[in-house]
């Protein structure tokens, strides 16, 4: 009972979200012109309060395992969960269904409960500590975003989108769960803790080769999360195809519950405990294939960026890129790494729902997503460029914006443990991204074109959501002290002991 | 007498069939037919291992988790399909092909 009771205390953000979403349900089935008011409402209230209860459990600094060892709370976790609900508020904050063309008429309920549930279920994946909760959050979240993706019902873009999504997703958890199912015969138990327990003994070399295959499985549940090379196909066909607000919300939710995961992962089941939480066990070169991965990432998501027209396209492979780096918090394994992580999670969810938002603008104003279009903006729209700049300036990485600090962080861990070689591939690699970025840039600013047309109307709400945003790429700069403090604060993981 | 290993070479030959006929299937029905033998492979491996190697019932309350989400899972992809019949008059594949680039 005492273990349920303080498991629950644990469980409030989650429960929160869980509340929300069942109002929203109530609440839509209402008649009447306060309906759509109210759900959106109820879903900001929901997603503010959970914001709130998570950071109360990041002051608090609560760890222990929670409902039985499926879940497990720690300050790590903590951070992470106030990151992913910040991006849902953030999300839902930017965008209405007012300044979205894609989703005017559209009902408001259904979307706003799959909001929820998504947050929710990226959750439960960022604090289990089980594999059966892991594959079950996993699954909660990608069936979710299938559904939002496929949400524009007669539009053939988005069902195609949400077509190719849900195949990718099943084929590659499906190879997770196959993975998953050797790991449990192999350990004899579920529960992270007890993986943990069994590989710190020596992995017998029969089974060395068994223990690489089932990770490259589950890996491949992991990448599909994150949209790491070679499980990437399905990224900017969804991306495009989906709803802009929705690909805003796909591209920072899912990439962060992914290497939260990823982290907790091999931190919590193949750490040794002997020689600290961050030496991992199996004697496998763990680091080389992350660091492949997270070149290939970066290299591929860049050099097809180059070419694009379409600007969701374009930020499909920016995002995965910046998969690429994120990575590299990971491959750094050491808690430089881990913070790096968090940092660079939280300034991508800024810079990139900003990008989005005023993809999503250009959108309701031209009916276009086609960087051909975007000529001339600058007198048309000054503010909406100037803030565009901001968000394209801060996803190049530089200095002034929050996008550099990021990967300051990721750089200096990754250097930190001596891997210079790489940093410079990914150093390389962001000089080529700041090709592309700039070219958007240029396009809007310096081409000539639609000269005769009209300037576009935002509307006051549009203006200060932009400006809010472009402000937020700048002003974390001046509580870095507190920020880095939060970070600092956050890199204690709770390995079950 | 049947033993573990007969359980595990059953699991990986219905594995190996699921990729297979997600490589080679066109049409979306037997793609998901496909990916339903995956996750079958994977239950038969939880429900062996549970029941003659760890000797917990781990594998076993896995396996019935896995059989919910799997028809879960079946459910959406399903009713995406579906939509995609009525919007272009064929479960094919191939056809979905706007997207590219």
């Amino acid at each position: 009972m005492y273990e349920l009771t303080r498991s629950l205390a644990a469980f409030r953000p989650e429960l929160a979200l869980l509340i929300g979403l069942l109002l929203v349900v109530v609440a839509d089935t209402f008649a009447g012109w306060g309906r759509q008011l109210m759900t959106r409402l109820l879903t900001i209230v929901s997603l503010a309060a959970a914001f709130g209860f998570a950071l109360e459990l990041s002051a608090a600094g609560t760890r222990g395992p929670l409902f039985s060892g499926m879940l497990v709370i720690d300050p790590l976790g903590a951070a992470l969960k106030l990151i992913l609900v910040a991006a849902g508020l953030v999300t839902v904050l930017a965008f209405s269904f007012r300044n979205s063309r894609e989703l005017h008429g559209l009902g408001h309920g259904e979307l706003f409960t799959l909001v929820l549930a998504l947050v929710f279920s990226c959750l439960l994946l960022a604090g289990a500590s089980d594999i059966v909760m892991l594959y079950l959050a996993l699954e909660m979240v990608s069936i979710t975003s299938y559904v939002m993706v496929g949400y524009l019902k007669g539009d053939r873009l988005s069902n195609e989108a949400s077509l190719k999504y849900v195949l990718f997703g099943a084929a590659s958890t499906g190879s997770m769960l196959y993975g998953l199912s050797l790991l449990y015969g192999l350990t004899g138990t579920t529960s992270l803790r007890g993986i943990q327990e069994y590989l710190a003994g020596g992995i017998p070399d029969a089974n060395r080769f068994a223990v690489y295959a089932l990770t490259l499985l589950v890996l491949a549940g992991f990448g599909f999360k994150i949209a790491a090379v070679p499980f990437h196909f399905w990224c900017p066909d969804v991306y495009q195809g989906a709803p802009t607000p929705v690909t805003a919300l796909l591209s920072v939710l899912p990439k962060a519950a992914g290497l939260a995961i990823a982290l907790r992962f091999f931190y919590g089941a193949f750490s040794v405990p002997e020689r600290g939480p961050w030496d991992l066990a199996g004697s496998i070169d763990w680091t080389a294939l992350l660091m492949l991965v997270s070149v290939l990432t970066m290299t591929l998501g860049n050099v097809a960026a180059l070419t694009q027209t379409n600007m969701k396209r374009l930020l499909a492979y920016s995002s995965i890129a910046h998969a690429g780096f994120l990575l590299m918090g990971i491959v750094a394994l050491s808690e430089n790494g881990a913070r790096g992580l968090l940092v660079y999670l939280a300034a991508y969810l800024v810079m990139n729902v900003g990008a989005f938002l005023v993809v999503t603008l250009v959108h309701l104003h031209e009916g276009s997503f086609d960087l051909r279009d975007y000529p001339g903006l600058h007198r048309r729209a000054p503010l909406l460029t100037l803030a565009m700049s901001f968000f394209l300036l801060s996803l190049v990485g530089i200095p002034p914006f929050v996008g550099f600090l990021a990967k300051l962080y990721v750089f200096s861990a990754v250097i930190e443990q001596g891997q210079g070689a790489y940093a410079t591939i990914a150093a390389v690699n962001a000089a080529v991204a700041a090709y592309y970025y700039f070219k958007v840039l240029k396009v809007m600013i310096i081409d000539p074109g639609n000269e005769a047309k009209p300037a576009l109307e935002l509307a006051r709400v549009d203006q200060l959501r932009l400006a809010a945003l472009a402000l937020a790429n700048v002003v974390p700069l001046f509580f870095w002290d507190w920020i880095e403090g939060w970070a600092r604060g956050a890199l204690v993981l709770y390995a079950g002991r | 007498m049947i033993g573990l290993q007969h359980y595990l070479v059953l699991s990986a030959g219905l594995f190996a069939l699921g990729v297979l006929g997600l490589l080679t299937r066109r049409n979306a029905v037997n793609v998901l037919m496909s990916i339903e033998l995956i996750l079958n492979s994977a239950n038969v491996n939880l429900v062996a291992f549970s029941r003659y190697a760890s000797g917990n019932l781990g594998g076993q309350v896995f396996a019935v988790f896995v059989i919910v989400v799997a028809a879960a899972e079946v459910a959406v992809a399903l009713a995406i399909v579906l939509t995609l019949y009525r919007l272009r008059r064929t479960p094919n594949l191939d056809d979905a092909s706007i997207l590219k680039g």
